[in-house]
């Protein structure tokens, strides 16, 4: 014999959208843990790296590094490698953490927990990474290393917000599938899918940040007429609002297998330690 | 309230081998009822407990929590279940109040009611002298009444309770059970997992013991400790003819 399941007049009353007060809820407390002197020193030095290796090679030739060459130099140091690292110290511990910590059982039993804590460390990972690669960018440019870097700003702006948005969406694979290897294994995804697959000029790397993020690149910088014939084939054919669609689709593909895979996980007591 | 029925979680372990952690375990808990579940390390409690919780799935069997099947609507049993473990995992870095307002959001508690709720939980877990503290800084005894507050947050009728008092000192057990004691008075099911049987003894209304994954005995601490001196003695005769036989 069953009984029907218990009325609970205060929790029955949802908030208007619970869901986006888990998420932040989550996202806050992330956010809060982020700020220890170590991140906050890592974060620093993701801030002042770019501009230093651009310093160095102006000291090097003698004078700004001219756009053709400056503006990858800087795509390669902010959105690639300064998101990347920032994405993967932040990202990957999403399930790890919170076994290690004890704290996994107690955000599980929540009705929006598992979804919370993923979507809630995404949002901690973007803002956190985006705002230091925002930083880096924003002290590059005033360091005045590149010519006309200040017309590119916006441009970066927005790669900077998609690198991280769709990165931070592909660590949340490693990190629910092997949470005790999530950051091996976020490195492995980072090298063999974005920087391999994305490129080779296949169907592969269709399904790659890296190929929209260099397409959007040369595009709105108008690099492409500068690239040789031969590297044509490893940026993509189709227009700006494509790339920025396709990167849209496939954070929100990586979450939802990520979201699919942490709800059907189970974490026996053994794991906690 | 708490119902579990002919329940069986089996894992794979490393070896590949197949470890039957609980092996058809049936018992309930009913509204304004507080059961001792107790059992040697390795017996099935906090597996059974993580099934009720939701955290694990089970092989067979059942388990509800107010009415809604873990396995069919773990949503509704979440929402219903206030789950308490051993380690209180409580974020360093947030205070008590912050804590609370936290999980009580991952609930979707309405500003209003959650606000009121937090405020209610901060007096009635005597929170207010260190709310506002870090939790970092607080004592193991203080973080475990906020890892309480954290499963209260929501109200839930049923509240399952895993070695709570295992890091507390003598004065903060005695306290955490006083609350318990106010739970059960105002019809809420309580199932405690412990150790510590003498804590336990006078306050439970029911005791299940089990070993090996298997109910070995249950009832009230009257008809459990029969002609024996106790609720240990009992609980060792119980465990020691599971063995034996």
């Amino acid at each position: 014999m069953t009984t029907p399941p218990v009325d609970i007049p205060d929790a029955d009353r949802r908030a208007p959208l619970p869901a986006l007060a888990s998420i932040a809820a989550v996202a806050g407390f992330q956010l809060a843990r982020l700020l220890t002197p170590p991140r906050l020193a890592l974060a620093a030095i993701g801030i002042v790296f770019p501009t230093a290796v651009l310093a160095a090679a102006v000291n090097g030739i003698g004078t700004s590094i001219e756009p053709r060459l400056g503006i990858p130099m800087l795509y390669l140091l902010i959105p690639e490698m300064v998101c990347m690292l920032g994405l993967l110290v932040t990202m990957s511990p999403l399930v790890a953490d919170e076994l290690e910590r004890g704290t996994w059982v107690h955000v599980a039993v929540r009705p929006g927990g598992r979804r919370g804590l993923l979507l809630g460390t995404w949002l901690a990972a973007v803002i956190w990474s985006g705002a230091v690669a925002l930083a880096a960018l924003a002290l590059a440019i005033l360091s005045d290393c590149i010519e006309g870097g200040a017309r590119v700003a916006g441009t970066f702006a927005v790669l900077i917000l998609l690198s991280c948005m769709g990165r931070a969406a592909l660590f949340a694979l490693p990190a629910v599938i092997v949470p005790k290897r999530a950051l091996v294994a976020s490195v492995g995804v980072a090298l063999v899918i974005e920087y391999l697959a994305g490129l080779i000029p296949a169907v592969v790397n269709q399904f790659t940040v890296s190929l929209r993020l260099r397409t959007l690149l040369v595009a709105w910088t108008g690099l492409r007429r500068d690239i040789p014939a031969e590297f044509q084939l490893l940026v993509d054919i189709n227009r700006p609002w494509y790339q920025v669609s396709a990167v849209l689709v496939l954070t929100a593909v990586f979450l939802a297998i990520a979201w699919a895979i942490l709800e059907w996980r189970q974490f026996p007591p053994s794991d906690e330690s | 309230m708490i119902e579990v029925d002919r329940l069986v979680k089996h894992y794979r372990a490393s070896s590949g081998a197949v470890v039957r952690a609980v092996d058809g375990v049936s018992f309930h808990v009913a509204p304004g009822e507080m059961v001792g579940l107790l059992g040697a390390n390795g017996a099935g409690k906090t597996t059974t407990l993580r099934v009720l919780a939701t955290l694990l799935r089970p092989t067979s069997g059942s388990a509800r929590v107010a009415g809604c099947d873990v396995a069919i609507d773990p949503v509704g049993a979440r929402r219903r279940l206030g789950y308490v473990s051993a380690t209180t995992g409580v974020p360093d870095r947030l205070s008590a109040r912050e804590i609370l307002r936290s999980f009580g959001e991952l609930h979707g508690l309405p500003a209003d009611v959650l606000e009121a709720r937090v405020e209610t939980l901060v007096d009635v877990l005597d929170l207010s002298a260190f709310a506002d503290r870090p939790a970092g800084r607080l004592s193991s005894g203080q973080r475990q009444r906020v890892s309480v507050g954290r499963a209260l947050v929501h109200d839930p009728p049923a509240i399952v309770l895993d070695e709570p008092t295992s890091a507390l000192d003598v004065i903060g057990s005695r306290d955490l059970l006083a609350l318990l004691a106010d739970l059960r008075a105002r019809g809420h099911a309580i199932l405690l997992s412990t150790h510590r049987l003498h804590e336990i003894e006078a306050r439970c209304d029911r005791f299940v013991v089990i070993h090996g994954g298997r109910v070995v005995a249950e009832g009230s601490r009257d008809a459990l400790v029969g002609d024996a001196a106790g609720l240990e003695e009992a609980f060792f005769a119980a465990v020691g003819e599971a063995r034996g036989g």
